[in-house]
């Protein structure tokens, strides 16, 4: 297991390297998006430890009264499956503060106010992956597909190289489009 | 009977009409955030924080050049309220460096402080109050107007016969008038009924009215209407009403901030809001506030200790009344225009809404306090061919780069005025301007790339109806053979006309429609240089979907309305919709840092040194009438004209014009670098810097490197780099350094 798991590190911090050489023109300014962690490449391999520390970042469907379409709203949609993840940004820092309110409003069973809060965070990281990926499954929850669809299309165009992250957005776009 | 019906009837459904409060977006506290002591010391001033040596409760800062202290009020936003919190901010130059709570905050990331109040719409009666629970009044604040207005309150019926005597009897002895013998109950029937009228029946009248109040509501409800009901001052046409508001027209802070003797200024001014104006009658209102402090000591509200002190106060009043109503107006017309949509004018003006705008204040007044002297150094004077008429005018409009959002709008070279609003109004032909878009079709159609060779040549084109058309380059020189990407950058009309032909005048609308257009020009070849009218806030919508790389967001004004308590109403979310490939993007994006590096904005490049790269294009109309640049960082977009509103000629070209004040103030603004990243298609290789046609005469000793899509390499006519093998590549890349 831990040798899996080095070689994974060294590939992934390998991969980072070659992206960054070969991205930029000449005279370019170097990439200071947020790539592929090394904590989420180890997680890939290792999704037991994981569950312990998982980050909430869909709740069941129960929530959501949608005040968009309430007659012809269809059936809430499954959640989004995906890999429950520890976010990149460490902690103390002003995304994982608003990632906390996201949750919390998320948890409150207000959905507006997690989308607003998660605004006020791509504010601040305007090129962050993860925010815009936030965003559109907020959207997809409150069955504003649009929109989502939009917002995870530009959370790919961000994503570069996290694979993990890229995959669980062409998950959500796979659920988007069947809708 | 019929007045006790009445007073029941009017005073239980009393409700004021509040007018409509416009915020600036809230400085957030981070570190990193871009943001100087200076900006952050003037938007502490617009709140009215008061500066302290030790910052020991909310509303107070102390700051030096690299270090701000500060104790934020909380407020509550309508995604959540933002606590009042101690926050010690450090500077390095102009950015947040390090921010630190306190012991009680403990570790700090964040910290929002309340958004600056930039406008409010205002009922037709020109009332305005902030309302206030009687609860929320300050202890003194009640006993000095007890004590100046109505000292036996809590034990008459509403009319006070031993209070008119005793006022009587005070007033002679002071010799003048320091004592009403009105009761509160009968002040507020009369502020109620708006009457001046000073006959005896009025009189009466308004006694009974003060009898029937007081049968039928509490004391404490009474009084509670008075603090929020009476007048205290005029500002322009909007008249202060209660007390709440008058802390904050007089002294620029909070009433619950205010120390003894600002209150006792403030419960003296029912007396004669202007006769006491404590700004333009300062002695006056010195003197009344110490009367109102001794009558409080005289009935025992205070010691003789406390009234001293306060009345040894200077006057504390802020120098000049927040900025309100005539500020911001390009932007506030923006925002009236997002509102319409969703709310008549009466709930506009009556409700009490709060409405949180994108409005950027380091922004808009860093472009203010420059576009004017910007506008002036590039202005050319009238001269014997250039006849005179109105003045060289300008519009400006700057957005966030990612979100859409409009962060600072002006509508003339004067900020503040509030005439004709050009950034929405001058639709006028955008020139050059177009060229990223004819561009961005040819890349996107896939029969071309930045090195595709187009002919700058005459062309007479043949229109409908038997006329044609003869386009000429600005300089009336022909080029001849040219890179599509040079085109762009030295803006060739011929070039551009040339490859706009091949791919469609349709397809180029299409594209400028995708982009953000929303009138649907006919496809008349000379939309390819530019004849498609678009107002400056048009072209920034254009210009953002460049900016987020092919991701069109709404631009937006208006972001959330609450109600006056803070519960939200509606909020306008980002939007965003993906029109463009990443690739083509980074492709035309890459020509269009070029405009910068080599382009017709290459002669700001010095001025530009810290901020490149950065992308953008100038514009030109017909005769000079127009002078556009639209250029964009990383963090902002921004859109300038520069025209007469005759439409006479300005003399100027969008290099020797706008892209000088777009250069200005954007430089202030210390725009960002843009950080284009290649997606996985893309390639980079060299080709010669001359086009050639046909295999013979390549010369590849000063090769241009250019970013390809994979599947769409330069002609091998012109390309120095082999692809097959990368040993050639590389024996090939030596042989061409030049010593």
């Amino acid at each position: 297991m831990m040798t899996r798991i080095s070689v994974l590190l060294l590939l992934s911090l390998l991969s980072a390297c070659a992206n960054n050489s070969g991205a930029s023109r000449p005279g370019a300014p170097v990439s200071t998006s947020e790539p592929a962690s090394v904590r989420d490449a180890a997680e890939a391999v290792a999704p037991v430890q994981e569950a312990a520390r998982s980050f909430p970042v869909q709740v069941a469907p129960q929530r959501v009264d949608i005040p968009a379409q309430p007659e012809t709203a269809p059936p809430p949609p499954e959640p989004v499956p995906e890999t429950p993840r520890e976010r990149a940004a460490p902690a103390g820092t002003p995304a994982s503060t608003l990632l906390a309110s996201v949750d919390q409003a998320i948890a409150d069973g207000d959905l507006e106010r997690a989308a607003a809060v998660s605004e006020r965070a791509l504010r601040i990281s305007p090129r962050d992956a993860y925010l815009w990926y936030r965003l559109a499954s907020i959207r997809y929850q409150q069955q504003r597909y649009g929109e989502a669809e939009g917002f995870a299309r530009r959370a790919l165009s961000f994503a570069g190289n996290d694979g993990d992250l890229s995959r669980e957005i062409n998950n959500l776009l796979g659920q988007i489009s069947q809708r | 009977m019929w007045i006790d019906y009445k007073i029941r009837r009017d005073f239980s459904a009393l409700q004021w009409a509040l007018p409509a409060r416009l915020y600036a977006r809230p400085v957030e506290l981070y570190a990193g955030a871009h943001l100087s002591a200076a900006d952050l010391t003037d938007t502490l001033q617009r709140l009215g924080y008061r500066e302290a040596n030790q910052v020991n409760e909310p509303g107070e800062y102390n700051a030096n050049r690299s270090r701000v202290r500060l104790w934020t009020r909380g407020f509550s936003f309508w995604d959540g309220d933002e606590p009042s919190v101690y926050v010690d901010v450090n500077f390095l130059g102009r950015r947040v460096d390090s921010l630190r709570g306190n012991e009680a905050t403990g570790e700090l990331a964040l910290a929002r402080l309340e958004p600056v109040e930039i406008a409010q719409i205002n009922p037709d009666t020109g009332e305005d109050r902030v309302p206030l629970a009687l609860s929320d009044v300050p202890e003194h604040l009640v006993n000095a107007v007890i004590a100046v207005e109505d000292q036996r309150f809590y034990s008459h019926f509403g009319v006070d016969p031993i209070g008119i005597a005793r006022a009587f009897v005070t007033n002679v002895r002071a010799g003048g008038i320091v004592q009403g013998g009105s009761t509160l109950t009968q002040q507020l029937i009369k502020n109620l009924y708006l009457t001046e009228e000073q006959t005896l029946r009025r009189k009466i009248e308004e006694a009974l009215m003060a009898l029937a109040l007081e049968l039928h509501f509490s004391k404490d409800e009474i009084l509670g209407a008075y603090m929020n009901e009476i007048f205290l001052g005029q500002d322009g046409n909007r008249a202060i009403h209660g007390f709440a508001l008058a802390a904050e027209h007089y002294f620029g802070r909070p009433l619950d901030e205010l120390e003894l003797d600002e209150l006792a200024l403030l419960a003296g001014l029912p007396r004669g809001a202007s006769f006491y104006h404590p700004r333009r009658n300062p002695q006056r209102a010195t003197d009344r506030r110490n009367v109102v402090l001794a009558q409080m000591m005289n009935q025992g509200f205070i010691t003789q200790q406390q009234m001293e002190q306060a009345q040894a106060q200077e006057l504390s009043v802020s120098a000049r009344p927040t900025q309100r109503g005539s500020g911001y107006p390009a932007f506030m017309d923006l925002v009236r225009n997002d509102l319409s949509r969703d709310y008549d004018a009466d709930a506009l003006q009556t409700e009490g809404l709060r409405i949180f705008t994108t409005l950027d204040l380091r922004v808009q007044n860093t472009m203010e306090a420059a576009l004017g002297d910007a506008v002036a150094a590039v202005e050319v004077p009238d001269g014997p061919d250039r006849p005179a008429g109105d003045p060289l005018e300008a519009a400006m409009v700057i957005t966030d780069a990612s979100s859409g959002d409009i962060r600072a709008v002006a509508g003339s070279r004067r900020p503040g005025y509030t005439g004709f609003n050009r950034a929405l109004r001058a639709v006028r032909p955008i020139g050059s301007l177009v060229k990223p878009a004819v561009v961005l079709t040819a890349l996107e159609s896939g029969n071309y790339n930045l090195a595709s060779i187009l002919s700058d040549a005459p062309v007479t084109i043949a229109l409908d109806g038997g006329d044609s058309w003869s386009p000429r380059n600005y300089d009336n020189q022909m080029y001849g053979d040219v890179y599509l990407y040079d085109s762009l950058q030295r803006s060739l009309n011929l070039a551009t006309v040339d490859m706009g032909m091949q791919i469609g005048v349709a397809d180029v609308v299409e594209t400028l429609r995708e982009l953000g257009l929303e009138s649907n020009p006919p496809p008349y070849p000379s939309v390819l240089l530019g004849s498609v009218n678009m107002s400056p806030l048009d072209v920034a919508q254009m210009y953002q979907t460049l900016a987020s790389n092919g991701f069109r967001s709404p631009l937006r004004a208006v972001e959330a309305v609450t109600t006056g308590t803070g519960e939200r109403l509606a909020r306008y979310g980002i939007e965003t919709q993906q029109v463009a490939n990443p690739s083509d993007m980074f492709l035309l994006e890459w020509a269009m840092q070029g405009v910068f590096e080599r382009g017709t904005a290459r002669n700001m490049i010095n001025r530009l040194d810290s901020n490149l790269p950065l992308a953008g294009k100038t514009g030109t109309t017909n005769d000079l009438r127009d002078s556009w640049f639209a250029g964009y960082g990383s963090d902002l977009v921004g859109v300038v004209w520069l025209g007469h509103d005759d439409n006479r000629e300005t003399g100027l070209t969008g290099s020797s014009g706008a892209l000088r004040v777009w250069t200005d103030i954007m430089g202030r603004l210390d725009i960002q670098p843009r950080q284009s990243f290649a997606p996985s298609d893309i390639v980079f290789q060299r080709v010669a810097q001359q086009p050639v046609r046909s295999g013979g005469g390549l010369d590849c000793s000063n090769a241009v490197m250019l970013p390809f899509r994979a599947g769409q390499l330069p002609d091998p006519a012109t390309r120095c780099d082999n692809t097959d093998n990368l040993i050639d590549r590389l024996i090939d890349r030596v042989r061409n350094i030049n010593p």
